[in-house]
């Protein structure tokens, strides 16, 4: 027993005296918990809401480990948070202006289509990762409990870290097509915060979805370029035909990146039209989807 | 240090309340139209992984669950750690509960040690704040100190378990779920980990402890309960439950044992178990390193069996044969098996073998003929606990004397 000699040394140091002063501190804090079968009612979502909180810790390390990781052992590193947005630029610029002659509401194309492809990429970016972020993350699942929303919602908040990096391009690309930034800039961080919430209550069905149907990961590329022509990315609002529009509309998308252009290019207030509509549609769906996330979640760790 | 609190002499911490857990098993069956497996028609059959399991453990208590594979103590800590949901019953928690799981689970490859604690212990449950206060604590109990800003990916597979593990031991719970993570890490480090479940078990922890290292749970447990294929079927004393599995666990080598054997090459003489003793007779799992043993090799003979050998080997867990026991080398007579059952003992008056865990096998052969007539091989399991002093790879019986006279140095002398 020469050895645990030297261990219990060793363990004395690590005293039991913290150790009391810790569960003090915790009494505070600690409560009874009843583990019952899964149920969804409108309660339980609200008691599993207000149980959040207690993981902003945890929200905060897991985003900015996604930050941390995302471009490490890249050579270009965080010049890709910059390089695609632009890339996309210089390609539609090439193919849908030069080639195709598309109308930009008397705006430079390459700025016209950045100023969407900015949501944009921040979405579909965002939205890929999270609908992995389940699937990708089986050995925690299985083996911790902590709300499973957290983990797509990291995606979501490190997207937006690349969201930005490009705002800051924006600005530059702004300033050598002399385009004026007005007062009107403003108006963009309820348009942000609506089109992060839309994020939320895809990722949240589609990771979900995910965790049990793998196809999920398979169509999403498919999705998300119909997607992205189903939004007034590389065309004008404009040139949706007046019948359709209704429908149209209903694309959450197409209200955010309209108000985009609105308020960048043209320096006036969105148009509260589609945002309306945007902001109608979001407000049903994320409720909805973070309800069917929570019944998702009872069985996610037996089917994942 | 302050044991449970006096204040709440009965406190229950945990309460299982008749809970069950229901598993839908989806068969796979490729002969299915692939359209009704899609629409999850099929074959679907349920498996209760529990059914109507009740149990209290009180405040401060160490309550082991034992039982073999499938039982549903897995299951246990699933519901208790709140990663899956009972299907029916009430499960209550007093207090911050941690689970002392596969350590390392939280690792991300990229990240150095340091930014690891973080990660994996705000996954576990703790906040910032708290890590940075035990950081010092958690890195100095890993002793990867001189690593810790290297990304985990570089480290060897002891470092990361060892650090994994000093994350887990650091969140001071209330309540704390072991589920077989003890068999990590080498002997010190193993030792290491015992003492600090005894240090948080001190300090008032409740502990689950759930192994199937049964000489730990009699050693750590205050009781313990057996399970077996999803019900409770035995609480008391950990001496108690843990004999009574152990006689469960012999019964069921001997049914398997029977189902074993091939029809039509029945051989004439088979082992049916084997047990371990102490000198008193009396049944045990294992003994200590140069303290007796018996190992007592039960077998049936159809026949008389003229001039048999039966042997008792053991194994090291991969499958190494350490050493072996056998009649002739005992007496070097003649061994005569009558038909019918019986048993035969051999004694080690000071077993040799290290601690650890042992699988244990027999045969019974003719000397004359060339094959074996029958192997009973690895089936028992023998846990050789601390006794005697062991550097190196055995023990072996030794006396020590000493010889000539001290010659005394002459400056000492003048001191007296």
């Amino acid at each position: 027993m020469l050895l645990s000699g030297e261990m219990a040394t060793r363990a004395e140091r690590l005293d039991t005296a913290g150790l009391e002063l810790d569960r003090a501190l915790r009494l505070r804090r600690s409560r009874g918990v009843v583990i019952r079968p899964a149920g969804y009612s409108w309660v339980n979502i609200i008691s599993h809401l207000r149980r959040l909180p207690d993981y902003s810790d945890l929200l905060y390390t897991l985003s900015v480990h996604r930050i941390n990781v995302r471009y490490r052992q890249t050579a270009l590193g965080v010049i890709w948070a910059i390089l695609q947005p632009l890339l996309m630029m210089v390609i539609f610029t090439g193919v849908f202006s030069i080639l195709a002659k598309m109308p930009s509401e008397g705006v430079p194309y390459p700025l016209f289509a950045y100023t969407a492809l900015l949501p944009w990429t921040f979405f579909s970016t965002a939205l890929t990762n999270a609908t992995g972020s389940l699937v990708s993350h089986v050995q925690l699942i299985t083996k911790v409990y902590f709300p499973r929303e957290i983990l797509p919602l990291t995606y979501v908040i490190a997207a937006l870290f690349d969201f930005a990096i490009g705002v800051v391009v924006l600005g530059g690309l702004m300033g050598w097509y002399q385009v004026a930034i007005t007062r009107q800039v403003w108006n963009l961080i309820p348009v942000v915060t609506l089109l992060a919430a839309w994020l939320l209550a895809v990722a949240l069905v589609l990771s979900a979805a995910q965790a049990r149907w793998r196809d999920i990961g398979v169509a999403l590329p498919l999705l998300l370029q119909l997607w992205m022509f189903a939004s007034p990315v590389i065309y004008p609002l404009s040139v949706v035909p007046e019948a359709w529009r209704s429908w149209y509309l209903l694309n959450p998308m197409v209200g955010i990146i309209a108000s985009f252009r609105d308020v960048l290019l043209q320096g006036v207030q969105p148009d509260p039209v589609p945002l309306r509509y945007a902001t109608i549609v979001t407000a049903l769906a994320l409720p909805a989807a973070y309800l069917i996330f929570k019944r998702a979640e009872a069985s996610m760790a037996d089917l994942i | 240090m302050k044991p449970r609190g006096p204040m709440f002499p009965h406190m229950v911490d945990i309460r299982f309340e008749r809970v069950s857990k229901r598993y839908r098993i989806r068969q796979t069956d490729s002969k299915s139209p692939w359209l009704s497996r899609m629409l999850g028609r099929g074959g679907e059959s349920d498996f209760w992984a529990l059914q109507d399991v009740s149990f209290e453990v009180a405040h401060g208590e160490t309550l082991g669950i034992i039982g073999p594979n499938g039982a549903g103590k897995s299951t246990v800590l699933k519901l208790l750690s709140r990663i899956t949901p009972p299907t029916s019953g009430e499960i209550m928690l007093n207090g911050r509960l941690a689970a002392l799981i596969e350590v390392g689970s939280g690792f991300h490859p990229e990240l150095t040690g340091r930014e690891n604690v973080f990660l994996s212990g705000s996954i576990l449950g703790m906040r910032r704040k708290e890590i940075q206060g035990k950081f010092d604590r958690i890195v100095e109990f890993s002793g990867v100190e001189a690593f810790i800003d290297t990304p985990v990916k570089r480290y060897s597979s002891g470092m990361y378990v060892r650090l994994g593990f000093a994350i887990a031991a650091h969140m001071d719970p209330d309540i704390l779920l072991v589920d077989e993570v003890l068999a990590v890490g080498d002997a010190a480090f193993q030792l290491q980990c015992h003492d600090r479940l005894n240090e948080l078990r001190r300090a008032g922890t409740t502990m689950l402890f759930i192994s199937h290292d049964l000489p730990s749970v009699e050693k750590l447990c205050d009781r313990v309960v057996l399970m077996q294929q999803g019900r409770l079927v035995a609480s008391g004393t950990p001496h108690e439950v843990v004999s009574r599995y152990q006689n469960l666990a012999a019964n069921a080598q001997v049914a398997a044992l029977a189902d074993a054997h091939v029809p039509g090459d029945a051989p004439v003489a088979t082992v049916e178990a084997i047990t371990f003793h102490d000198l008193a007779g009396k049944n045990v799992l294992g003994a200590g390193t140069g303290g007796p043993l018996v190992a007592r090799v039960h077998y049936q003979a159809t026949r008389a069996v003229q001039d048999a050998v039966i042997e008792v080997f053991y194994y090291s867990r991969d499958g190494r044969t350490l050493h072996c026991q056998q009649t002739t080398a005992v007496d070097g007579g003649e061994l005569m098996l009558g038909a019918g059952r019986a048993a035969l003992e051999f004694v080690t008056p000071e077993l040799g073998l290290q601690p650890a865990i042992y699988s244990v096998g027999a045969t019974i052969r003719e000397r004359s003929a060339a094959g074996t007539i029958d192997w009973f091989y690895g089936r028992t399991l023998l846990y050789v606990e601390p006794g005697k002093s062991v550097r190196g790879h055995f023990y072996t019986p030794h006396e020590w004397r000493m010889v000539g006279e001290h010659v005394q140095p002459d400056n000492h002398r003048s001191h007296v």
